[in-house]
């Protein structure tokens, strides 16, 4: 029974994103590679190598993390949001599913989400720059930590959230700012001290360090620090998820 | 012998410093339906999302088929069916899928004959394939029916189920109410509609303020605080009451066409009609109604008490006798 419902959840969850691929797959894929065509390309061609590697390579690493997060956050955001605005989440609360498996169905929804763009992105990417991974598995495990991460985060978000504007706050003025500033384009080395050590301090930095280390074979800092921070912080997001579901914050009164 | 559907005791809640449940008892038998009535905001919601799993109790206890709500939620909820008072629908399904999807949470398949029959029963067999978004609000009422029906409760909870319905909707739902029921499944409503309550209902609790005015079978409910009415309509008006007639509580309605006297349950017109006779008055006609069970909900929020002491009444009226602030 406990399988099933688990099963029944995620997979309403995959279907739901699927059911709208425009909005869900396609045009996070068109925004991304406008990034890649943008600043890899024509931009890039008048940067020197980056860590000894071309500028649109250099990116590429970054750019995926950048779509797993935002699709991963916005799965389990908009859906859970949805589903109190529109009052269907009665139908779960009333059901016998336990927390840790609301959590898994829709975080595992997120997670495909976030790597299906994610997968997507990287082979667009490849055409252009070539297939190599060197580290196959730490990027997995680095991409996992991320998806599983971000989209624990939206849930939490989107059960804290009483509005659209609310749910919008966490990506806009917190994720969008410590990615663009965590070394998406631009390598720590290639910035004053000043901004260097601002950079450093940033978590996303070493996050998307870690899965440029695993997708390129080079990092500024070191991926092991990445995934620490990547796995600590998957670790505090659905603990974070789990205390919410299991007091009932904000769903049952 | 089997513990009762529902158990209830001492059950308060409160929304910050609001008490929206102020230590409801209550226990409901099996294969009974039972309705709960009260004005807006009495607390029936409020209670009963708190034997559904939607909302937790700030204190007391909530057991269901004997099962503790809280730490047996599993059990518990497995066991409870609800239909929102407020519909709801997910754009992205069909209605075949919003079926399976709920049956799926209770670690349910659903089999096509189970499917077939909440379908057929519920008048949906031809939306099958419809996107819930092109449902009309009745047949979305249906759905969320159905939908708590998936997993065969045994107890099955309807908020407001036919608010905003039409007649012949309604009538079908009071039915098909009926043959679950008659199935043994145990029915709990809640209604605005008090048609609803008189036409379905075993037995009925009033509450109000959060507090249960009064628990009975309703025909005891009936039996105990509806009066009846005597109305004489004369066949000239009068410009006041005569003084036998005043004595027994008469008064004038119509323009003073009508003289009518309210008698407690129980109690006799000999003395109004011999009183009429001693007066002398040119009769036209005669009617005598008994109060209905709206008329008792009145009594009842209004604090007022059949000539009886009822044994079953659980807690005294929450605000002092005759004051009424929402009839």
């Amino acid at each position: 029974m406990i399988g099933y419902g688990l099963k029944t959840l995620f997979d309403k969850e995959v279907r739901r994103f699927l059911r709208v691929p425009g909005q869900t797959l396609l045009s996070p894929l068109i925004t991304t590679t406008l990034y890649f065509l943008v600043f890899g390309y024509s931009l890039g061609s008048r940067l020197r190598d980056v860590e000894g590697v071309p500028y649109a390579r250099f990116i590429v690493p970054g750019l995926v993390t950048l779509g797993i997060i935002s699709n991963a956050f916005l799965n389990t955001a908009s859906s859970m949001f949805v589903m109190k605005l529109q009052g269907t989440i009665v139908d779960l609360l009333v059901s016998p599913l336990a927390y840790g498996e609301i959590l898994a169905g829709f975080v595992g929804a997120a997670v495909v989400r976030g790597l299906l763009v994610g997968t997507v992105m990287w082979a667009v990417a490849g055409l252009f720059t070539g297939f190599e991974l060197a580290h196959p598995l730490f990027a997995l495990a680095m991409v996992l930590l991320v998806a599983t991460s971000f989209g624990a985060l939206g849930f939490m978000t989107a059960i804290w959230a009483s509005s659209f504007e609310q749910v919008n706050f966490f990506p806009t003025f917190v994720i969008t700012p410590l990615t663009f500033l965590g070394g998406v384009f631009y390598s720590a080395r290639m910035l004053p001290p000043a901004l260097r050590h601002f950079t450093l301090a940033n978590p996303i930095f070493h996050i998307v360090d870690g899965v440029r280390h695993g997708m390129l074979g080079l990092s500024d800092g070191h991926p092991a620090l990445g995934l620490s921070l990547a796995a600590a912080l998957c670790a505090a997001s659905l603990a974070g998820c789990y205390a919410m579901l299991r007091t009932g914050y904000r769903l049952r009164g | 012998m089997p513990p009762p559907v529902v158990s209830i005791r001492s059950v308060k809640k409160r929304f910050g410093s609001f008490e929206a449940l102020r230590g409801v008892d209550l226990q409901i038998e099996r294969g009974e339906i039972f309705a709960l009535l009260g004005p807006n905001g009495a607390g029936k919601t409020t209670l009963i999302s708190i034997v559904a799993g939607l909302l937790r109790a700030s204190e007391g206890e909530v057991r269901v088929l004997g099962r503790d709500v809280v730490t047996d939620y599993r059990f518990t909820r497995c066991a409870v069916g609800l239909v929102p008072q407020e519909i709801n629908f997910d754009p992205f399904f069909t209605v075949e899928e919003a079926l399976r999807i709920q049956a799926g949470y209770f670690g349910i398949r659903l089999r096509e004959e189970r499917l077939v029959e909440i379908l057929r029963a519920l008048d949906l067999a031809a939306k099958r394939t419809s996107n819930t978004r092109s449902l009309s609000g009745g047949m979305k009422r249906r759905l969320l029916i159905g939908k708590a029906l998936v997993h065969e409760p045994q107890v099955l909870f309807l908020d407001e189920p036919t608010a905003g319905v039409d007649v012949e909707l309604r009538q079908a739902l009071w039915r098909y109410v009926r043959v679950l029921r008659d199935r043994g499944t145990t029915i709990v409503l809640t209604t605005h509609y008090l048609e609803e309550a008189e036409e379905l209902a075993d037995r009925v609790g009033v509450i109000d303020l959060g507090r249960l005015l009064v628990v009975d079978d309703k025909d005891a409910l009936m039996h105990r605080y509806a009066g009846k009415t005597l109305r004489v309509t004369l066949a000239a008006p009068l410009a006041a009451v005569p003084s036998p007639l005043e004595a027994l509580g008469a008064r004038l309605e119509d323009g003073g066409r009508s003289v009518v006297i309210t008698a407690e349950p129980g109690a006799s017109f000999g003395p109004a009609l011999s009183a009429f006779a001693q007066v002398g008055l040119a009769v036209k006609d005669v009617e005598t109604a008994r109060m209905r069970l709206e008329d008792v909900f009145v009594r009842l929020l209004r604090g007022e008490r059949g000539p009886e002491e009822h044994a079953t009444a659980l807690r005294e009226p929450a605000r002092a006798p005759g004051e009424v602030s929402r009839p």
